[in-house]
């Protein structure tokens, strides 16, 4: 029966994270596919719109030529001389508008080595009144994109034609005015869409040709509908074209012998055109599907032992006839069955040897009686996300329930960033034990390691204290535990996180911790442990004996776990917008940078008087006078020097080529600027500026 | 930042006190730049408790240092730090004030 509940409940939790997993990477996925559809249809649009812009601004000059067909090639020359986009053109007269000449299209065309080349379309092969391009536009009474075609007079290039119908001064139908687009840049910006690595991207013309796809050779040969009636199986597809040629945007859920795709489409306005993308099912869920096949084959692993050690115990409960022994058993298979869960925490400190921008240790020392404590950390993307708990609750049921816990933190966090969305989601997926009325304190902490920002999430746990020159509780909002109310709302907070701060999570364990009189440990002895600058497991054993020779030897009651994160980056950064009374946030952050690195503190002023006077330079010069700017300062710590670099997108400007002011001179003859840059040529030990793409970058490097 | 003129036996004693950073130079510069009517007499700057000078408070010196040249006047420069003796020592300040 237990076995059987704690199945139920493993199972549970898994679907209903996978089922929220799922549900956040399908709107990921939405998120991505629709805003690269309306990127992508935008700057097709604006090609669109440049073409028809250069036509449209050239029809009262076709309507003067009227008069003077003669000229009309120029207007066509124009046309093609002055917008890149328009390859060719011509002015074809209405037959019958002009009596002397009964067929009339001088067309203008560059050719491949971009040499204009003239040419009469006005040839009894050719027929130009009965060719698409000239009657549409005349029937429609307004502009009309012809239907894509592949040039073959010169070169292959796919092509579409834009025609308006020119009328003249009475109001009668004269001729048509037109202008030949290349469309050679839409099959790289359709193919370059790339939303996953296996998705692609699809074009179709108004009739349904097919324009781009991944599949060259199909390109302008076959229509979708076409296509897919020679595939074996085209029950799924049998409404596809429709679908996408209907003009509207949006999603569809496509078989195809038994695998399934999303595609997304929108049209292209205007030219009628339909633009998908197709991302492969188990593109989008891959990873999940995968993770999810780990977490249940894990789950199944940790049942399996428990069956297996609750048989045991079975076996001998019905042997044995002694009460007390049995009791004791109990306890002992359920020590085990802490072991087990107790070695899903990571154990190996320092944990990230390769690193020197921290210094972390943790504990855990599990009661007598098991109870469900957790601690975890891993780094993603230069960001350390960690996070400590505690559930309610003793016995395999708490173990099972921070089993769980764990891993679903794991999962969540393969892919979400912020400590708030991570909470909220686990709570979702534990809300559902509520039967068993456990619940999980639990802080989630996200330290961006590249930028010192502290992200977290609390929710109901003890808050942790934070180590800078002072000791304090960290403030916390008054959150739920996890695992009470599904889709409650968890508020995330944030703290900045300089050079040498540190942070200690623990829970009640610790402070709560008694010895025989029934007194607690309490938040000032911990305090004192925590006083004065030592190295992560140093803190940490101290806490240790502390608590020890507190309790001397009074039976613990519950789980004791502390985790201990102490920054120490090499690499320091601030950014400050170009306003000059940011200035004073400069010396904190030179400081931090001296401690971080061996210079002598007493270097501190004039690193300070160089780094001012870099940045203001900046602030006052860089960036036209009322707009907004940033300046970005990075310190960065090597073997033999601190190095700043101060960095801008503000107009190119190297402050290094400006001759040292002659500091010798009569007062009369002293100019009353340039001491900025004297000054930090004499204090850094090297001055270097380069522009670096739109960016000016100036290095000083002070050794030590 | 902080600055206190004293008008006081014909001499004009303008005591900074603080950091002369550039915002803090900014500030007192309109204030400053009058001063420079009264540059054909003695002005005393009294460093005591400045702690700190950037190019742009520096400005400020040499502003009034060249209206006394051609007034005619005196800037008495007292009590500097060592921090801001070494500021001066590197722009060559040490030559163009008296120090006292």
């Amino acid at each position: 029966m237990l076995v059987f509940i704690a199945a139920m409940t493993l199972e549970a939790t898994a679907l209903i994270q996978f089922y929220y997993s799922q549900k956040s990477i399908r709107t990921e996925a939405n998120r991505r596919a629709e805003s690269q559809l309306e990127a992508t249809n935008n700057r097709i649009l604006d090609i669109i719109n440049q073409a028809e812009a250069a036509v449209r601004n050239s029809v009262w000059i076709t309507q003067w030529t009227l008069e003077h067909p003669d000229s009309m090639y120029r207007v066509s020359q124009r046309l093609v001389e002055d917008n890149p986009v328009v390859v060719g053109s011509t002015v074809a007269l209405v037959p019958g508008y002009d009596k002397t000449r009964p067929l009339f299209s001088p067309y203008v065309y560059s050719n491949e080595a971009g040499e204009l080349i003239f040419r009469s379309l006005a040839t009894e092969e050719y027929d130009y009144p009965s060719q698409e391009w000239f009657t549409r536009p005349l029937e429609l009474g307004q502009g009309y994109w012809s239907e894509p075609y592949v040039d073959d007079g010169g070169g292959d290039m796919l092509m579409t034609t834009f025609s308006v119908p020119i009328y003249d001064r009475k109001g009668r139908a004269a001729a048509v005015l037109t202008a030949d687009v290349s469309l050679e840049w839409l099959s790289s910006l359709v193919a370059d869409v790339k939303v996953y690595p296996k998705a692609f991207s699809l074009m179709l013309s108004r009739s349904g040709l097919i324009m781009v796809s991944p599949v060259e050779t199909l390109a302008m040969k076959r229509t979708l509908k076409d296509f897919i009636s020679t595939l074996d199986d085209t029950t799924g597809l049998a409404d596809l074209s429709d679908i996408l040629l209907s003009g509207e945007s949006g999603n569809i859920l496509v078989d195809y012998k038994g695998s399934t795709s999303y595609v997304y489409f929108s049209p292209v306005p205007r030219t009628g055109w339909s633009m998908s993308i197709v991302i492969p099912e188990n593109e989008v869920y891959g990873g999940l599907r995968k993770m999810g096949t780990i977490v249940l084959v894990m789950q199944l692993l940790g049942l399996a032992m428990i069956i297996v050690m609750l048989r045991a115990f079975i076996r001998e409960q019905s042997r044995a006839r002694d009460l007390d022994m049995t009791r004791e058993r109990i306890q002992n298979e359920l020590h085990v069955a802490t072991g087990i869960q107790m070695s899903m925490v990571p154990k190996t400190f320092p944990p990230f040897p390769e690193r020197h921008d921290l210094d972390m240790a943790a504990i855990i020392v599990p009661a007598k009686q098991v109870g469900g404590d957790l601690y975890d950390f891993f780094i993603r993307d230069e960001k350390l996300f960690f996070c400590v708990g505690d559930v309610s609750g003793k016995g395999v049921p708490a173990a099972l329930v921070m089993a769980v816990t764990r891993t679903t933190f794991r999962n969540i966090s393969s892919t979400e960033d912020s400590p708030g969305r991570i909470v909220r989601a686990m709570n979702d997926g534990l809300s559902s034990m509520n039967e068993s009325n456990m619940f999980v304190t639990f802080f989630c902490g996200v330290l961006d390691l590249k930028n010192g920002v502290l992200r977290y999430c609390n929710a109901g746990h003890n808050p942790p204290r934070i180590l800078t020159d002072d000791i304090y509780t960290l403030e916390v909002e008054p959150n739920l535990p996890l695992g009470i109310i599904g889709g409650s709302e968890f508020k995330e907070q944030e703290i900045p996180f300089h050079y040498d701060d540190a942070i200690c999570l623990y829970t009640d364990g610790l402070t709560e911790a008694e010895n025989f009189y029934h007194e607690q440990f309490g938040e000032e002895r911990l305090d004192k442990c925590l006083r004065g600058r030592k190295g992560a497991k140093d803190h940490l054993d101290n806490i240790k004996r502390e608590v020890d020779r507190f309790v001397d030897g009074a039976p613990q009651s519950d789980d004791l776990t502390v985790l201990f994160i102490h920054y120490l980056p090499t690499t320091l950064r601030m950014t400050l917008p170009n306003d000059v009374s940011q200035i004073g946030r400069m010396p904190g952050f030179i400081s931090d940078a001296i401690k971080a690195s061996k210079l002598d503190p007493q270097v501190e002023d004039s690193l300070n008087l160089a780094l001012e006077e870099a940045v203001t330079n900046v602030m006052m010069y860089g960036y036209p006078k009322g707009t907004y700017g940033e300046v970005t300062i990075a310190a960065t710590v090597t073997e033999k020097s601190l190095v700043f670099t101060i960095s801008d997108n503000g107009k190119a400007f190297d402050p290094t080529v400006r001759p040292d002011v002659d500091i010798n001179a009569p007062v009369e003859e002293r100019p009353v600027g340039g001491l900025g840059i004297l000054l930090i040529r004499k204090i850094m030990d090297k001055v270097w500026y380069e522009r670096r793409g739109e960016r000016n970058v100036l290095i000083l490097t002070k050794n030590y | 930042m902080e600055v206190k003129i004293v008008r006081e036996n014909g001499e004009v004693t303008v005591i900074l006190s603080g950091r002369l950073d550039t915002p803090a130079s900014m500030e007192i510069a309109p204030q400053m730049d009058e001063l420079t009517n009264e540059a054909g007499g003695t002005i005393i700057m009294d460093c005591s408790d400045l702690s700190y000078i950037s190019s742009s408070g520096l400005r400020i010196f040499i502003t009034l240092r060249k209206a006394a040249a051609v007034k005619g006047g005196k800037i008495i420069v007292r009590n500097i730090s060592s921090e801001i003796r070494s500021v001066f020592m590197m722009t060559g300040f040490l030559n163009l004030f008296e120090i006292q």
